[in-house]
């Protein structure tokens, strides 16, 4: 005899387990974040420190005097000041010059950007409008215009065979032209440069820029500045159009030059068979050497990136501490949709608050810098709401909240809250500091292959190809432009995801 | 029968460090990081950075011996973890309990650490200065000179002062993740701050003042002039730090609760 039992049936919730929403896991994480109260500390300190330091280093920068700067047609700084053989231009024309030679006078060595070439210029004043067709010893013939354009013409060796170079400036547009015999011309550009109509200055030009060559060992760099003079020749020199000039006029444009360590004058002698020799100066281009003031605004997230980095390790390392990974995963049985529900979480808080701390610091920063002598014209008003302002504000913001993203990555695979912040603070900012003391090649391959490189999308100043430029970290040059830089801690960032996803699925909890 | 208690907690902490694994690992780490890095930074000496051995401006020794820069992290680990993880597990109710005498237990726990680290500090910096005379150009660098001497010696002493930074961090934090993130901090983002910041005046002062630039200038063996801080004077600077704050952080361990 069985009495018959009646049995409820058990609960079962509406959801499918395995399809459980991704929103209510999201807000599950979320919960688990914001209910910890040290994390939201850790959260808040972390954006008083990046702004407090931020302050603090814009604070310590000075800077004072200086000669005047020159700016150019679109407002940056550049470097303008050559031996100019010239004459005026009304109207359309033509000029035309065969380069025979460049060599060093300063007996320091030949700069790879020793430019002798013909120019248009609309005054004899500095840093206004100019196109310009030059050879140079290492780099071939160029067609230069307004200091940061560039264009690569034919890569002919003046040691080897003499180039011709010509000019033309015809309506308001300015053609340059090279040649290896002054017979076939190749069309090296075209260009409309605003500012060159009405009358305007035309000839021939030598600039010879300042070439620095690094010594560095520990505790110090020494540049050496190789004085930057240079004779060019010149012949077969034809000019066609109006001019009010019957001849030739040689000026030292802008001298002295502004960062040369001796300043001689420049000299033109034209010999009776046509041959025109310039020995000079200087250097037309954009000026790299003034300090980075959107740079100097996020000192800060150095130390902000060590907090980030504990909450990235701590948010999964404390559940296998505490053994609270196994409810997680008993509640979601599908790992990698907590994991993308852990990364989201984490990315969007650091993000967020990383944004709001880089964004107040870099307003503020720049208010101490202006106090602080870093004016305009040489250092113009950023709007925050234009590169490269923006760039590096919402970069370091990326940048912190990848870094949390690489530390909650490892975490998991790790599984220990030691091993992944060490590990995280070492792989990030180690390579910066060893960058400042080891031989340059490898200092500058440790900013490529690191995710230190991901500090390069706070920089400010362009660094232009047609520029010999130094890369030293101490000065905080970083090898990468700034969106490959950051793409180097998104690869790392990624590579950390895919790795914690495999051990995820394969391990026991 | 003092000196027995002594030797006695002595004997219990080596126990603890000896049975753990991560202690070997980490050991392990801070031999095999110093002797990498250093052999890795003495091949990068190219001939584009030393055209001859007599016209290298390099500190051959300093460069032989980059790996600390990067092993003392493993040794602030190793301190922060002898007794982070006490506090994280409990056991330091237990070790409390059989020994009561708070600044004894941390004591032997400084001892027993210092002579481990130390140990694995002489694997380390005869590793990374053997390697490095193989590989080096330059004439290789002999512990018979008297700069090479205090170098070797110097970078031994970092790695023990800064396995106890991590000690008396961990001690007066209760946390292991607090210690390291602060830990880590104090080494390695201050000199780079003291780097960008645009000041003389400033990264003057954090040369001399921040625990890993002011250290590492004992590892320095030519052109002593031109360092922020002296050798030895420098190394004080980072023991004050080591033994200042494992004073406090004694005081911290008696005063308060476990």
């Amino acid at each position: 005899m069985t009495t018959p039992t009646k049995t409820a049936p058990p609960y079962r919730s509406a959801l499918h387990p395995t399809r459980a929403g991704f929103g209510r896991l999201v807000r599950a994480e979320w919960t688990k974040f914001w209910t910890v109260r040290a994390w939201l500390l850790v959260l808040a300190v972390a954006a008083v420190v990046t702004v407090v330091i931020s302050q603090l280093g814009a604070s310590g920068s000075t800077t004072g005097g200086g000669p005047p700067v020159v700016l150019g047609p679109g407002g940056e700084v550049v470097n303008d000041s050559f031996r100019f053989t010239h004459r005026t231009l009304t109207g359309d024309g033509t000029i035309t010059a065969r380069v025979t030679g460049l060599k060093d006078a300063s007996g320091k060595g030949l700069g790879p950007w020793t430019k002798a070439g013909i120019i248009v210029r609309s005054s004899l004043k500095q840093g206004s409008p100019y196109a310009a067709v030059l050879a140079t010893p290492a780099h071939g013939v160029r067609m230069q215009w307004n200091f940061t354009h560039d264009k690569a013409g034919p890569s002919s060796d003046l040691a080897k065979a003499p180039q011709w170079l010509r000019l033309q400036r015809l309506g308001g547009k300015l053609t340059g032209y090279a040649s290896a015999d002054g017979e076939k011309w190749t069309r090296l550009g075209e260009v409309e440069v605003g500012g060159l109509r009405g009358t305007v200055q035309v000839g021939l030009f030598l600039a010879a820029p300042v070439h620095e060559i690094v010594h560095r060992s520990f505790g110090g760099t020494s540049e050496i500045a190789g004085s930057g003079q240079a004779t060019g020749t010149f012949d077969h020199l034809t000019f066609q159009g109006r001019s009010k000039d019957t001849g030739w006029t040689a000026t030292d444009v802008g001298a002295p030059p502004p960062n040369g360590p001796t300043s001689q004058p420049g000299s033109t002698t034209i010999s009776a068979t046509g041959t025109y020799t310039l020995t000079g100066q200087g250097d037309i281009a954009p000026d790299e050497n003034s300090p980075d003031t959107v740079q100097m605004s996020f000192q800060g997230v150095f130390m902000g990136l060590l907090f980030m980095v504990a909450l990235g390790t701590l948010f999964v390392t404390t559940e296998y501490k505490r053994g609270l990974i196994r409810t997680t995963f008993t509640a979601t049985p599908s790992r990698l949709k907590v994991l993308a529900a852990k990364t989201t979480v984490i990315a969007a808080i650091t993000f967020t608050t990383g944004l709001l701390a880089t964004a107040i610091g870099f307003t503020l920063a720049q208010k101490t810098l202006r106090s602080n002598g870093f004016k305009p014209p040489e250092f113009p008003d950023l709007s925050l709401l234009e590169n490269p302002a923006l760039r590096a504000v919402v970069g370091s913001a990326v940048l912190l909240s990848l870094v949390a993203v690489l530390a909650l990555s490892l975490g998991v695979v790790l599984r220990n809250s030691a091993g992944t912040i060490a590990t995280v603070v070492v792989l990030v900012i180690l390579p910066q500091i060893l960058s400042f003391a080891l031989p340059l090649p490898v200092a500058q391959w440790l900013l490529r292959v690191t995710p230190a490189a991901a500090f390069a999308v706070q920089q400010g100043v362009t660094y232009y190809p047609q520029v010999q430029h130094n890369c030293l970290p101490e000065s905080g040059c970083y090898p990468l432009s700034p969106y490959n830089g950051l793409a180097v801690l998104v690869a790392y960032a990624a590579a950390a995801l895919v790795l914690a996803a495999w051990t995820v699925r394969r391990r026991d909890a | 029968m003092r000196w027995r208690g002594s030797l006695h907690a002595l004997h219990a902490e080596w126990t603890k460090l000896r049975t753990l694994p991560s202690t070997w690992w980490l050991l392990t780490a801070t031999v095999a990081l110093t002797a990498a890095m250093g052999a890795a930074a003495a091949s990068s000496l190219t001939t584009r950075v030393c055209p001859t051995p007599t016209a290298c401006h390099e500190d051959t020794v300093k460069l032989a011996l980059t790996g600390v820069q990067l092993s003392q992290a493993v040794c602030l680990v190793l301190g922060a973890l002898s007794i982070g993880a006490e506090y994280g597990t409990g056991t330091i109710r237990t070790t409390l309990t059989a020994m009561p005498g708070r600044w004894r237990v941390l004591a032997s726990k400084a001892v027993a650490l210092s002579l481990l680290t130390s140990a694995a500090g002489v694997l380390a910096v005869l590793s990374a200065l053997g390697l490095a005379g193989l590989i080096l150009p330059a004439p290789a660098p002999t512990l018979v000179d008297g700069a090479t001497l205090r170098a070797a010696g110097g970078s031994i002493l970092i790695l023990v002062l800064v396995t106890l930074l991590g000690l008396s961090l961990a001690t007066l934090l209760r946390d292991t993740g607090g210690a390291i993130t602060l830990g880590l901090g104090v080494l390695y983002v201050v000199p780079v701050l003291s780097h960008v910041i645009n000041s003389p005046t400033w990264q003057h002062r954090l040369q001399r003042w921040a625990p890993m630039p002011a250290g590492l200038s004992i590892q320095a063996t030519t052109n002593l002039g031109r360092l922020a801080i002296g050798p030895w004077a420098g190394l004080g600077v980072l023991a004050a730090y080591g033994v200042g704050l494992l004073v406090v952080g004694g005081v911290a361990f008696r005063v308060r609760d476990a």
